[in-house]
C-alpha cells in the first residue's frame, strides 16, 4: 500500500519537475528566468523583471505582438532562479529545449549573463542583454548575445572627462571586490591617466561591508575635490550615509549603482542634490521616455530607475521591432538586430559585435530632485551642479 | 592619537551593533540548545514593522520598539509551541536534538523569508532617521549608530539584571544549569522555555527596528545578520549574555583596527580568522565560565 | 542487505543513467545531473559526518576549491586530470584543516566548519584579487554537456561505492565507534584521530571532485557562487532528511529533494520556497529518523 503510494507520488514527481502548465498555443510564448528571491533580487526586482511584466501587458493591451503584420498574443513565462546560476542554467535549458519558447529574455546580472549567453548561442536565440557589464563577456564573441549597457571604458571615461572638463585635479576612490568593481576600477585607472587626474586614495572593500567611516575620514584629511565609489546600492547608501555624517563634502561626489534608485532621493533627501552616478535617462529626454516613466508608475506605484531600467525597455523595444520586421525566425532576428539601428527611449541604438555602439558612456546627477543626465553635453538633459551643495 | 580614538569609538559603535544582533540568539542556544538560523529573518520582521509605523504614521521609529518587541515575542511563542515543543517531546537526546532544531530553524528561514518577498517585494527600502552627526567628545558619529549602540549596552544591562535578580531570572538560569534538576524542583520548564524562546524573537525584532534607522531594508537581509550573530555568541561563549555583549564590542574593535591597518577587503578574512581561532584556543568562548 | 548486492545494484543503476543523454533532451538531463551532484555530496557527508555525528558544515568549501581548481587548471590539464585535481585539492585541505579542527565536537564543530567555509571564501576571493587581479572566473574550454553528466554520474558512483566500501570495513566500523563514543573507542585502540582526518578528506574529496565537474557548467564562476553556504546546508538537509545513518537515505532523499524542490519551483513559481519550508518542517516533525524510516523497521 505504501510501496503503491510511493510510487504513485515518485511519478506525480517527476512529472510536475518537466513540466509547466500553459494556456493558449498560437500566443508568442516567451520565458525567463529571474532573481525573484536571494541577492540579486534587489536588482532584478527594480530594474528588469517590472519592465517585462509591463511591456507585455502594454502590448497585449493594444492587440499583440506585431509578428509581421499578424497580432497575437505575448505569454510570459517566467521564474525564479533564486539568484543561483545553477537554477537559471537549468531553467534556461528547460524553456529553450523541451518547452521551445519561441523568444527568451535575459536574467539579471553579470555572472548570470555570463552562463546564459552560451546556452542562448548554442540554442540560437537572440538575448539582449540590459544588466550585464563585462569586457570579458563581450570579448567572447558569441553572435546571438547583445549587451545594452554601455561598458566600463565608457562610463568611467565619460566620467573622468567631466570630472577634468569641469577643473577636478585630485580624485579618491573605492571600489568593490568584485566584477564589476574590478572591471570599473581598472577603466577608471586607465582613463584617470590619460587626462592626467591625480588620484589620492584608491581602496577596495568587500561586499557586505556595514562601516567605511574610517576609510572616508582618511580620506576626507586628504581633501580631493572628487570622490568616487565604484559601488552597489547598499554601499552606495552607505559612503553617501557616513559621508554626511563626517561632513566630507568634495566638490564632486560620484557613486555608481544605486544612485539611480528613486529609493536614493527618498533616503537623502535634501542631501541627494548633486549627487553624481551612473544614469542614461530622465523621464525629460524624450516625450516616449516621459510615457514609459508614467505607465511604470501606474502599474507598479514605483519608478524606474535612471540606469538600467532605461535599458532594459528600450531591449525590449528592440526585441518588438525585430519581431514585427522578420517575424519569429531566430536566425533571421539575430542577422537583423546585428545590423540595423533601432529607435528605443535612449534614443537610436546600433550594436557592433556584442556591443552597444550608439549610446557614450554618460553620467548623470541629482538636480531639483530629478536624476539628470548631464555628460556629454550632447545628451544631457540637465547642466552639470558644481560643486556639489554640503550634505543636509 | 585622535585616529586611534576615533577608530576605537568606530569599532565599538559597530561592535554594539552586532552584540545587539547576537543578544536573542544566545538566549535561545544557551538555554534550550535552539540554535535558530532563522534569527535573522525575524530581526528583518522587526525591521519592516518599524519601517512600516514610521512611514504610515510619520512618528519617530523609537516609539514603537515597545510594539515591535511585543509582537515579536508573541510570534515567538507562537512558533515555540507550534514547531520546537513538540520535537523537544520527542527527542531526548540533546545532540540530536540540535541536529533537528537546527532543521526546523531552516525551514523557519525559507517560510518567513519567503512570505515578505512575496508581501513586500525584493526591493531595498529605506528610511532616513536621526542621521545627523552627533558631536562625540570631539568626534562626530551618527546619531542613530548611537542610539543602536546605547540600546544595545541597555539591552543586555537589562537582560543581566533580569537573569540575577528576579525569581523567572533566576528559574532560567537553573535551567540553563541544570534542565533536570530545575524541572525537580518544580521549575515550570514547560511554560518557561516558550517564553524564554519568544523573547529571544523579540530581541531580534528590537534589533531589527533599530537596525532600519541606519541601514537599508530587504526581505534578504536576515541571513548576514545571523552569521554575525553566531560569531559572536560563539566568541562571547554561547549561554553568556554579558560574554556576547563583550564578544560584539571585541569583534567591532577588532575589524575597524584590523581593517585600518590592512585593508578594508581583508575585513572578512579578519573576522572569521579571529572567530577560528578564539574557537580553536577557547571552544567555550572568550567568557564563559 | 550485503556490500556486494549494494554495490552491484549502484552500478547497475548507474549504467541505466548513463543511457540517458541518449534518451533525453539538455533540461532532463540537467535535472538529473542536479540530482546526481546532491547524491554524490549527501551520501559522502553522510558518510562521515553520519557515522562519526560530526555535523559538517563545510561542504561548500570543498565544492568551491574543486570548482576553482577546475578553473585554474583546466585550459592545460586533459578533463579527467582536472577532476582528480579537484578532488585532490578539496581532500587536501581537509587534511590540513581536519588536523586543526577536529577535536571539537557538536555544536562548536558545526559553526566551526561553517566559519572556515566562509574564511575560504573570503581567503579565495582576496588571493584571486590581488594575485590575479581578478576576482571570477571564465572557463572557456567547457566539455560537453553529455561529457559532464557522465563525470557527475561517475562521481556519485564513487560516492555510492565509497559509503558502501566504508560501512563493510574496519575503517567504518572505527567512525561509526567514534560517533558512538569516542572516549570509548579511543581506549579500545582505534587510531581516533587519524581515522577522523582521513573520513573528513575521504568526503571533501568527493564534494571537491563535484565542485569541479559543475563548475564548468556556469561559464563563469565567483566566489559568491561556488562558496555559496547553500550548496553545504543543503547537503546537510537532504542527508538528514534522508536519515544520515543509512546508506541509501541520502542518496534517495537528493533524488526525491531536487525532482520537488524543481517541480514546486515550476509549478508554483511564486511561492515554492514556502512550500519547501514547510515540507521540512514537517518531516523532521513527524519524520524524526528521515525518511529511512519509511522502509527500515530499526
Amino acid at each position: 500500500m505504501l510501496h503503491a503510494a510511493l510510487r504513485a507520488f515518485g511519478a506525480l514527481l517527476l512529472l510536475g519537475a518537466t513540466s509547466t502548465a500553459y494556456a493558449q498555443s498560437d500566443s508568442v510564448k516567451i520565458g525567463y528566468a529571474i532573481s525573484r528571491s536571494g541577492p540579486f533580487a534587489a536588482g532584478a526586482q527594480v530594474t528588469q523583471e517590472p519592465n517585462y511584466i509591463l511591456w507585455a501587458e502594454q502590448v497585449n493591451a493594444a492587440g499583440g505582438l506585431s509578428v509581421k503584420g499578424q497580432k497575437r498574443k505575448i505569454e510570459l513565462m517566467g521564474f525564479d532562479d533564486r539568484s543561483e546560476v545553477e537554477t537559471a542554467v537549468r531553467t534556461f535549458e528547460k524553456l529553450m529545449t523541451a518547452d521551445k519558447v519561441d523568444l527568451i529574455l535575459p536574467p539579471w546580472g553579470s555572472g548570470m549573463n555570463f552562463a546564459v549567453a552560451p546556452i542562448a548561442n548554442k540554442h540560437g536565440y537572440p538575448m539582449l542583454a540590459p544588466t550585464a557589464l563585462s569586457r570579458k563577456l563581450i570579448d567572447m564573441k558569441l553572435p546571438y548575445f547583445f549587451a545594452l549597457l554601455q561598458q566600463p571604458d565608457k562610463m568611467m571615461g565619460a566620467l573622468i572627462d567631466m570630472l577634468a572638463a569641469k577643473g577636478a585635479k585630485t580624485v579618491a576612490v573605492v571600489y568593490m571586490d568584485d566584477l564589476f568593481g574590478l572591471e570599473n576600477i581598472a577603466a577608471f585607472d586607465q582613463a584617470a591617466k590619460a587626462k592626467g587626474l591625480k588620484v589620492v586614495e584608491r581602496k577596495s572593500y568587500p561586499l557586505g561591508v556595514k562601516d567605511l567611516s574610517p576609510v572616508l575620514r582618511a580620506i576626507k584629511e586628504k581633501n580631493p575635490d572628487a570622490f568616487v565609489g565604484i559601488t552597489y546600492p547598499p554601499d552606495t547608501f552607505l559612503v553617501s550615509g557616513q559621508s554626511k555624517e563626517i561632513a566630507f563634502n568634495p566638490k564632486f561626489f560620484y557613486a555608481s549603482v544605486g544612485t539611480a534608485f528613486p529609493l536614493y532621493l527618498q533616503r537623502m533627501g535634501a542631501g541627494a542634490q548633486g549627487v553624481l552616478g551612473m544614469g542614461s535617462w530622465s523621464k525629460t529626454l524624450s516625450p516616449e521616455a516621459k510615457a514609459y516613466f508614467d505607465a511604470h508608475v501606474a502599474k507598479f506605484q514605483k519608478e524606474p530607475d535612471r540606469w538600467a531600467s532605461g535599458h532594459a525597455w528600450a531591449g525590449l523595444q528592440i526585441l518588438q521591432q525585430s519581431v514585427e520586421a522578420v517575424g519569429l525566425d531566430r536566425k533571421a532576428m539575430r542577422d537583423h538586430i546585428a545590423k540595423s539601428e533601432f529607435k528605443t527611449i535612449l534614443g537610436p541604438i546600433r550594436f557592433q559585435g556584442s556591443e552597444n555602439a550608439s549610446i557614450p558612456g554618460t553620467v548623470s546627477q541629482w538636480v531639483g530632485g530629478e536624476f539628470e543626465v548631464v555628460w556629454p553635453p550632447g545628451r544631457a538633459t540637465a547642466t552639470v551642479l558644481t560643486p556639489k551643495p554640503a550634505w543636509k | 592619537m585622535t585616529l586611534w580614538f576615533e577608530l576605537g569609538a568606530a569599532g565599538l559603535i559597530i561592535g554594539g551593533v552586532y552584540a545587539l544582533v547576537a543578544v536573542g540568539l544566545n538566549l535561545q542556544y544557551g538555554l534550550m540548545r535552539i540554535l535558530n538560523v532563522a534569527h535573522g529573518e525575524f530581526l528583518m520582521l522587526g525591521a519592516y514593522l518599524a519601517y512600516w509605523a514610521h512611514l504610515l504614521s510619520g512618528l519617530s521609529p523609537l516609539l514603537f520598539l515597545p510594539l515591535v518587541f511585543v509582537a515579536l515575542t508573541a510570534l515567538g511563542i507562537a512558533v515555540h509551541l507550534l514547531c520546537f515543543r513538540r520535537l523537544a517531546a520527542s527527542t531526548p537526546e540533546v545532540e540530536a536534538f540540535e541536529a533537528r532544531s537546527l532543521l526546523v530553524a531552516f525551514g523557519l528561514m525559507f517560510i518567513v523569508q519567503n512570505l515578505a518577498l512575496l508581501a513586500w517585494g525584493g526591493d531595498l527600502r529605506g528610511y532616513a532617521y536621526l542621521d545627523r552627526p552627533v558631536d562625540l567628545l570631539g568626534l562626530s558619529v551618527a546619531a542613530n549608530r548611537l542610539v543602536a549602540f546605547l540600546c544595545a549596552l541597555g539591552i543586555s544591562r537589562g537582560l543581566v539584571v533580569l537573569l540575577r535578580a528576579t525569581l523567572v531570572g533566576k528559574a532560567v538560569r537553573a535551567m540553563m544549569q541544570a534542565p533536570i534538576g530545575a524541572e525537580l524542583v518544580g521549575i515550570e520548564v514547560r511554560r518557561l522555555h516558550p517564553l524564554m524562546f519568544g523573547l529571544g524573537i523579540g530581541l531580534a525584532g528590537v534589533a531589527g527596528a533599530l537596525l532600519s534607522m541606519v541601514y537599508e531594508i530587504s526581505p534578504a537581509m536576515g541571513e548576514s545578520y545571523t552569521v554575525t550573530a553566531l560569531i559572536v555568541i560563539t566568541l562571547g561563549g554561547l549561554g553568556s549574555v554579558g560574554g556576547s555583549l563583550a564578544g560584539g564590542l571585541l569583534l567591532g574593535v577588532v575589524e575597524t583596527f584590523g581593517t585600518h591597518l590592512t585593508n578594508p577587503s581583508l575585513r572578512m578574512l579578519l573576522s572569521y580568522g579571529v572567530f577560528i581561532a578564539v574557537l580553536l584556543v577557547r571552544p567555550k568562548g572568550l567568557f564563559a565560565r | 542487505m550485503s556490500p556486494r548486492r549494494a554495490a552491484a545494484l549502484a552500478v547497475a543503476g548507474a549504467a541505466v543513467a548513463a543511457l540517458l543523454p541518449l534518451l533525453a533532451g539538455d533540461f532532463v538531463l540537467s535535472l538529473a545531473l542536479s540530482c546526481l551532484m546532491y547524491v554524490a555530496l549527501a551520501t559522502s557527508w553522510a558518510m562521515f559526518s553520519g557515522a562519526t555525528r560530526y555535523v559538517s558544515l563545510g561542504t561548500s568549501a570543498f565544492f568551491g576549491l574543486g570548482a576553482y581548481a577546475c578553473a585554474w587548471t583546466l585550459d592545460w590539464l586533459p578533463w579527467p586530470v582536472v577532476v582528480l585535481g579537484g578532488a585532490a585539492v578539496a581532500a587536501a585541505f581537509a587534511g590540513v584543516a581536519g588536523v586543526a579542527i577536529l577535536h571539537l565536537r557538536g555544536t562548536y564543530f558545526a559553526v566551526l566548519t561553517f566559519g572556515l567555509s566562509e574564511l575560504t571564501r573570503h581567503a579565495v576571493t582576496y588571493g584571486e584579487k590581488q594575485y590575479a587581479g581578478t576576482v571570477g572566473r571564465v572557463l572557456t574550454a567547457a566539455p560537453s554537456n553529455q561529457t559532464v553528466y557522465l563525470t557527475v554520474l561517475l562521481i556519485a558512483l564513487a560516492a555510492l561505492l565509497l559509503a558502501i566500501g566504508v560501512r563493510a570495513s574496519r575503517f567504518g566500523l572505527a567512525l561509526n565507534g567514534i560517533g558512538a563514543d569516542e572516549m570509548r573507542a579511543e581506549t579500545l585502540g582505534v587510531p581516533t584521530r587519524k581515522v577522523k582526518i582521513a573520513g573528513f578528506a575521504l568526503a571533501a574529496a568527493i564534494a571537491g571532485a563535484a565542485g569541479a565537474a559543475t563548475a564548468v557548467r556556469w561559464t563563469y564562476i565567483d566566489p559568491p557562487a561556488v562558496f555559496s553556504p547553500f550548496i553545504g546546508f543543503q547537503t546537510v538537509l537532504i542527508a538528514m532528511i534522508g536519515g544520515a545513518q543509512s546508506l541509501a537515505g541520502p542518496a534517495l532523499a537528493a533524488v526525491a529533494f531536487s525532482l520537488l524542490a524543481e517541480a514546486l519551483r515550476l509549478q508554483f513559481p511564486y511561492i515554492y520556497l514556502v512550500l519547501l519550508g514547510l515540507l521540512l518542517i514537517v518531516c523532521v516533525l513527524y519524520l524524526p529518523r528521515g525518511l529511512a524510516t519509511l522502509w527500515t523497521r530499526a
